[in-house]
């Protein structure tokens, strides 16, 4: 007997809003059906109503976790539209403000992962030691969570020495917590009983279905935008890509470990190898004519910015393609086949950050509970239209 | 005379009033413990140190809407949490807590009254089935399914765990068993492995980490208490803290050697010997994560099954040959 | 496998200090440099417009009060302003700084609105330091603000 149910929109599993309709036989899932947009914002709209300069905090604010991917990925965009370089010393502290948010999300997603599973003392211990690297950040960008340290030409905010010596001294303390929850979370049986074999994405699969990140690392695909395609001073920063076999949540937790544990090691090698220099080159106000795409490895996978520019000061378009759009598909094959109890776990391992991933937008007529997915243009045409019925009032007041 | 004692007793100590304080005590004992093994504070601003906290949390319950849904059966949906709380409140009566003079039979301690306390807390189980199933709702049908099935697991080591040591002690009475073990303090080592297994399941029973599956909030949202809202889910989570002080009350009795020195003493080591109980009890639901309810049933054969028919052997051996 | 793997840790945590800081009864200091709320220092501002025109959030309005004294006001909408410190960066003449206050919640919003009176200022707008590739290739790093002992703004709704 087959019945339908929905996970979500608001569901206490679910950070974010987004409506999982599931199909169960008993306690195993038949089939999953994603509808997304409860979230929208309207962020690309408004983007072409902004300047460039004002983008940069804008596209900050697409996400909280990952925010400095989505402005590091626009400001990298833009500079190359600009024809203009950021120096190198500008560049090493972009990158270490990227390894710091990377470190301080993946422990953020081990502490939820621990939570979803029911490990809630994990969660409190994980979270207690990110906030080590939240301090970090607070002293380097005047901010905890969004750093608005990037800035179109380079950085906003040098680094000193007494923050270099302190971040150095810090790391020390984060590398020993972590090397304790490999040795030790991953050896807990109740957590391990519940993450092994578990949301199974295979190799050919994953590349099929085009998913990004630890996702696919974790079936053993090397794929990483920091060595296929380098940005930033990633070129010449010694790392390894992490990868792991398993497959399934476990392989999941083990490649973001590892991925921690190659963090700390750059943080180390960008901190003691800090060229001199300025910080930043002034950046002209308007750019030429041209469109550019710019990626960027991103905590969750390989975040997407496609920039278009019509020669005044501000964007002609705005694409994002965020790594958790990327990866939905995939969840989707591996929710088939899985239990109930494993849903929060199958969904929380692709690190799904919803609001980064908002973008597309279904029309669903109430009367009759048709769905219809509609282009760009199909929808210019039905606003125009429904204007022209409907005119706006010309007396209305900004409330404020 | 003796009405008014028997009066005392249901009402008072160590019946309804005590209950009710008590349990409220236990609970913030247990939050309190479970927030420092994790680094936190815990509950501190309501009362000293947040000692009113779970006091507040009921009476905050008390006061908010009580929604009935249209499918559920209202009848039953009304009436599982009263029941639930009679029963967990009828169970506290058969623990040898006050005067037990092992000479007198009476209304609180009789031959089988071991069995009558172990059938009553068995009996929430059923309740929370019923709780789940009368509310119509997808995810709190799941949880009562769950509820039953984790109980064909638990059920039966915690059943062998607890009357191996009424074995050794030759009877079937609280009563007597503690006083037997106070009499001989040194047979209690040998209800070691049982006594683990009794805690193991008690936690099973109580529906904590690693067992809160029936009411998994990031899974199937409240599970069985979903539907349930304002005093009704009061009286459930009061049920639930009650369970809380006479499981361990039980095992306190049964295995650590009972409640000795009449009015007074018995209070006192009441208290002592169940929040000890307590302490292990919050120390295993800090350090392990959510099993699946498939793993449940499977740990329970084999592991805790076996153990307690160990136990049950080692019991059976010495009475055997020693006693 | 280990059973039970965090017990040790878990145990010596009975003993040690909760790592919960009791706010508000406690507060943590926050560093400098920190982003909090936009001030202005009226004596440096030559009403260029920089930080209306850069601002992502429509936070500051320049409003010319007299023509002819060259007066002007500032009302800096602090409900409507993202703490980004773009605006401190875009003015040529550093006449705006961050202070570290970041508990501004209230229950009415028009209350967070500052306002400055002020005459033009004929300060000489500065090339900002950090673009200046300086001889011998050691790093500049931007003054950092001080916080200057200010008559409060008069706040109007």
């Amino acid at each position: 007997m087959e019945f339908t149910v929905p996970i979500g929109p608001q569901h206490p599993a679910l950070k974010e809003p987004i409506s999982l309709r599931m199909t169960f036989e008993g306690e195993v899932i038949k089939k999953a059906d994603v509808r997304l947009g409860y979230n929208h914002r309207g962020m690309e709209k408004l983007a072409e109503e902004k300047t460039f300069i004002q983008n940069l905090y804008l596209t900050e604010r697409i996400c909280g976790i990952c925010s400095h991917s989505h402005t590091t990925c626009f400001a990298q965009g833009v500079e190359k539209l600009m024809e203009i370089e950021a120096p190198r010393r500008g560049l090493y502290i972009r990158t270490l403000t990227a390894e710091l948010e990377r470190v301080h999300s993946h422990l953020l997603w081990l502490g939820v992962a621990g939570h979803e599973a029911g490990f809630d003392t994990f969660f409190m211990y994980t979270w207690r030691d990110r906030e080590v690297v939240m301090d970090i950040l607070e002293a380097l960008s005047g901010n905890r969570v969004h750093y608005s340290i990037n800035t179109i030409g380079g950085v906003r905010r040098d680094i000193d020495e007494v923050q270099r010596k302190k971040i150095l001294d810090s790391l020390g303390l984060l590398i020993k917590r972590t090397n304790y929850y490999t040795g030790i979370g991953v050896n807990e049986p109740t957590f391990v009983a519940r993450i092994a074999g578990v949301g199974k994405l295979t190799r050919e699969t994953g590349i099929a279905l085009c998913a990004v990140g630890p996702t696919i690392r974790a079936s053993g695909v090397v794929q990483d935008v920091r060595k296929d395609d380098p940005y930033a001073v990633y070129a010449e920063l010694p790392f390894d890509v992490c990868t792991a076999d398993s497959c399934d949540v476990l392989g999941r937790v083990v490649v973001r470990v590892k991925e921690l544990l190659e963090s700390y090691k750059m943080i180390e090698y960008l901190l003691k190898n800090l060229p001199a220099g300025p910080i930043s080159v002034k950046a002209p106000r308007k750019a030429k004519e041209n469109e550019v795409v710019s990626r960027y490895e991103a905590p969750r996978g390989e975040n997407m910015h496609y920039i278009k520019s019509n020669g005044s000061d501000k964007p002609e378009r705005l694409k994002v393609r965020a790594p958790t759009l990327a990866n939905y598909p995939a969840t989707l094959e591996m929710l088939k086949e899985g239990f109930i109890a494993d849903i929060p776990l199958i969904f929380a391992a692709i690190d799904p950050c919803i609001c980064c991933a908002e973008r597309t937008v279904q029309m669903v007529d109430a009367r009759s509970g048709e769905e219809k997915i509609l282009t760009l243009a199909e929808l210019r045409r039905y606003s125009i239209d429904y204007y022209k019925k409907n005119p706006i009032r010309k007396e209305a007041e900004w409330p404020f | 005379m003796a009405v008014l004692k028997t009066l005392l007793y249901l009402f008072i100590y160590p019946g309804f009033l005590f209950l009710l304080v008590y349990s409220t005590f236990c609970e913030w004992v247990d939050r309190k413990l479970y927030a420092r093994f994790q680094n936190r504070i815990g509950p501190l601003h309501t009362g000293r140190s947040g000692i009113l906290q779970p006091i507040a949390d009921f009476i905050k319950l008390l006061a908010k809407e009580d929604i009935v849904p249209d499918a559920a059966d209202k009848g039953m949906f009304r009436a599982l949490p009263i029941f639930g709380l009679a029963i967990v409140m009828t169970a506290i009566m058969y623990l040898p807590l006050w005067h037990y003079d092992v000479s007198r039979i009476g209304f609180n301690s009789f031959p089988g009254d071991l069995i009558v306390v172990l059938y009553l807390l068995s009996l929430p189980t059923l309740v929370f089935f019923l709780a789940g199933w009368h509310s119509t709702n997808f995810f709190s049908t799941i949880g009562a399914a769950r509820v039953l099935t984790m109980l064909f697991g638990y059920e039966v080591p915690l059943f062998l765990a607890v009357l191996s040591p009424a074995i050794l002690a030759g009877s079937w009475r609280l009563a007597e068993i503690a006083q037997f073990y106070q009499q001989h303090p040194l047979l209690l080592l040998p209800n070691i492995i049982g006594f683990a297994v009794a805690l193991i399941c008690l936690q099973a029973k109580l529906e904590r980490t690693p067992f809160d599956i029936p009411h998994a909030e990031t899974e199937i949202v409240g599970g069985i208490f979903t539907e349930y809202s304002g005093k009704k889910l009061a009286m459930f989570r009061l049920m639930a803290d009650i369970e809380l002080v006479v499981g361990s009350g039980l095992i306190a009795a049964v295995f650590l050697g009972g409640f000795p020195g009449g009015l007074f003493g018995g209070f006192v080591y009441f208290i002592i010997k169940t929040l000890a109980v307590i302490f292990l009890l919050s120390l295993m639901r800090a350090v392990t994560g959510r099993i699946r309810v498939d793993q449940v049933v499977s740990f329970a054969w084999r592991y805790l099954a076996p153990l307690s028919v160990l136990q049950l052997l080692i019991v059976i051996l010495i009475k055997g040959l020693f006693l | 496998m280990k059973i039970a793997a965090f017990l040790p840790e878990l145990l010596r945590h009975l003993f040690k200090k909760p790592a919960t800081i009791d706010y508000p009864f406690e507060k943590l200091e926050v560093p400098k440099d920190f982003r909090g709320t936009p001030i202005l220092k009226p004596e440096l501002c030559i009403s260029c417009r920089a930080c209306v025109r850069d601002c992502p959030a429509e936070a500051i309005e320049i409003l010319t009060e007299n023509e002819a004294e060259k007066k002007f006001k500032m009302i800096i909408h602090n409900d409507r302003c993202v703490h980004c410190a773009q605006c401190v960066e875009s003015c040529p003449t550093d006449a705006m700084f961050m202070n570290q206050e970041f508990e501004l919640a209230t229950f009415d919003r028009h209350t967070l609105k500052a306002s400055y009176v002020y005459v033009r200022a004929t300060v000489k707008p500065k090339v900002p330091e950090r673009n200046k590739v300086p001889e011998g290739g050691k790093t500049v790093t931007p003054a950092a603000p001080q916080t200057p002992q200010l008559p409060q703004p008069p706040e109007t709704k």
